[in-house]
């Protein structure tokens, strides 16, 4: 029995060391093999992020497809597409601009280097904007209803609004105003609102940011009631400002959209419509990748499947 | 006096009576209500789960029944548009993985509870079995932690040691590698117990006619108890059709495509469920419960057929 046991003791050690070895092999032979295939992750079809990322790089019809993606792509959540592409030499991935640490490497896009900075001072293009747009003036079901939104408003642009909306995984324009500094103006906010019901609507990329953006307001300005139904950033204006629907039972006192606003859209007085915030997203590779920029076009032949190995948009 | 007392007495044995239907209605209906949920929950997935297959969904189309248990891609065309769902290889992947994952747990399970009982000196199993069984209470989401954390590294440097490009590790043989690792320990503590009630009669009389200690542990002990470490395995299987939080953080989510290639990514009934579930409404919410039913049967069939088999093991004595 003895023997038995000491010979099991021995396979076990033997095995521990046979691991050590194979750490120490990989860690010296980690130099990137351009002959290799590229590895593509995305999120799932439900994902706002994926929506946002196939629209930047010019693949619309992927947003929430999976049959037009290249073969053998791996779905993860952003946390996993971040672990993963750690691990992955091979692979190529996409997450919110918020999430990029120090374990992987975020690329350039068309030269420019995905930070902060550069999404605010509008050079890195993988991104979409966040706007608003609110009803004209006298059009409210009530003036507690139109005086709220415009507080509302005026809150998006303060450092409060703007924390509440980094948390969200989104990227606030810069402010230096903060809610205390200007709240005086806004005397609709000391009174009780608790019967005042404000409706929200529009993008649904944008309805958690927009939902912590009223629960924080809420306190704040009486506790007014918010009531959110995003369906879609065309409603935005439809919704808000359409004669034909803005009166309806759909209609809402804020909209807010996920691009900018365009066409009879831009008929709307500019002091009706405002961008609240960016969400900037990052293709992020293995750190020992030698790849440092892309352009949509290098994205989307990768996540099409054209180019298979990484010698084709390496070489 | 006499007369009084018999009252008493008959008065008391009355209340009695009374406490005992009284507390026959409380236990009963606290029965009623927890089993009662069993068919409630059944029953909604069931309904829920039918919705995709009898309504036109909203305007998408029908679900195929033959389709969705047959074809070869999760999702054919755009979410929210088309109804072409099937999880045919799906299923096929997902009893793979658990037979797979059975393989490595059922035999390192019952030797390390056969070590348990039987061979290691009191202290050490003492301790031994405080350590299992706190592995078998940990709970699922820690194991995938492990398994995202250094499972996919190990795998990942392990494929590409023998010249394969994993997908970052995600694959078959990780997610059983996880499955295994959380179903040891509850195959360990079901069998442990089997082969500690064993008859001690037995085993002596083995010993007596001369068989060696092994001889005896393999042959006797571990038959004796076989009904027992039937059980362990029949949960152990149960944990892994179940599990999908652990198993959806190194699967890779496979889309398309049976694939019994170990290094090679998949999904498993769970996860297809899991994944986009928050985010998603609808025929693609609809559809999830759907692979629910599906998953519960498959879970049921599995039991139908493991308890047969168990049966026919049961009955089958050791040789006197």
């Amino acid at each position: 029995m003895k023997k038995i046991l000491s010979m099991i003791v021995m396979l076990f050690v033997g095995a521990s060391l046979v691991a050590c070895a194979e750490k120490t092999t990989t860690v010296s032979t980690s130099s990137f093999d351009e002959t290799k295939s590229i590895n593509v992750y995305t999120r799932d079809t439900t994902s706002g992020t994926r929506t946002g990322f196939m629209e930047g790089i010019g693949f619309a019809e992927a947003a929430t497809n999976d049959s037009v993606l290249a073969d053998g792509f791996l779905i993860k959540d952003n946390t996993g597409i971040l672990t993963t592409i750690a691990i992955d030499e091979y692979g190529i991935g996409y997450v919110s601009l918020s999430s990029v640490n120090s374990s992987i490497k975020g690329l350039q896009f068309n030269g420019v280097a995905p930070t902060e900075a550069n999404v605010v001072n509008d050079t890195y293009a993988l991104k979409r904007p966040f706007m608003w747009m609110i009803r004209a003036e006298g059009d409210y079901p009530s003036q507690n209803v139109e005086d709220i939104v415009k507080a509302f408003v005026a809150f998006l642009g303060t450092t409060d609004g703007g924390d509440i909306i980094n948390n969200q995984g989104a990227i606030a324009l810069p402010s230096t105003t903060t809610w205390d500094s200007i709240k005086s103006n806004h005397n609709i906010c000391i009174q009780d609102n608790s019967s005042v019901t404000v409706r929200f609507g529009g993008s649904d990329s944008i309805q958690k940011v927009a939902q912590a953006l009223t629960a924080a307001f809420m306190p704040k300005c009486g506790n007014f009631v918010a009531e959110h139904d995003h369906t879609g950033s065309s409603d935005a204006y439809k919704r808000t400002n359409d004669p034909a629907i803005k009166d309806t039972s759909v209609g809402k006192d804020v909209g807010f959209a996920s691009r900018n606003f365009r066409g009879s859209e831009l008929d709307v007085p500019e002091v009706r419509r405002g961008q609240l915030a960016w969400d900037a997203i990052v293709a992020i590779v293995n750190l020992n990748n030698p790849l440092v920029n892309v352009t949509a076009e290098d994205l989307k032949k990768m996540y099409d499947g054209t180019y298979k190995t990484w010698s084709e948009i390496l070489g | 006096m006499s007369q009084n007392l018999l009252k008493i007495k008959f008065n008391n044995t009355s209340r009695g009576k009374i406490i005992d239907k009284l507390s026959k209605i409380v236990f009963m209906s606290a029965t009623i209500i927890s089993a009662s949920f069993i068919f409630i929950i059944a029953g909604i997935i069931l309904i829920r789960g039918v919705v995709p297959f009898v309504t036109d969904n909203l305007g998408v189309g029908r679900v195929s029944l033959f389709h969705f248990l047959t074809g070869d891609v999760w999702l054919i065309g755009e979410t929210f548009a088309s109804s072409l769902y099937s999880i045919g290889f799906i299923i096929v992947s997902t009893l793979f993985i658990t037979l797979l994952a059975l393989a490595i747990s059922f035999p390192v399970g019952v030797l390390t509870a056969l070590f348990i009982a039987k061979i290691a000196p009191k202290p050490i199993a003492k301790i031994l079995r405080v350590v299992i069984e706190t592995l078998a209470s940990i709970p699922s989401i820690v194991f995938g932690l492990f398994g995202a954390g250094v499972i996919l590294k190990l795998v990942y440097d392990f494929s590409s040691l023998i010249g394969y490009q994993s997908k970052g590790g995600n694959s078959i043989l990780s997610v059983v590698i996880v499955l295994a690792l959380m179903t040891i320990p509850t195959i360990t503590t079901i069998s442990e117990v089997a082969i500690r009630s064993v008859d001690p009669a037995v085993e002596q009389g083995s010993l007596a006619l001369g068989a060696s200690k092994t001889q005896t542990n393999f042959k006797v002990v571990l038959s004796s108890a076989k009904s027992g470490i039937f059980t362990a395995a029949i949960l152990g299987i149960g944990r892994s059709l179940g599990e999908a939080t652990a198993v959806s953080l190194v699967a890779g989510g496979r889309r398309s495509g049976l694939s019994f290639d170990l290094l090679d990514t998949t999904s498993t009934l769970t996860t297809i469920m899991l994944e986009g579930l928050k985010e998603t409404t609808g025929i693609d919410y609809d559809i999830r419960f759907s692979v629910g039913l599906i998953l519960m049967m498959v879970i049921l069939l599995t039991n139908i057929l493991l308890n047969a088999i168990k049966r026919r093991v049961g009955v089958v004595h050791v040789k006197e």
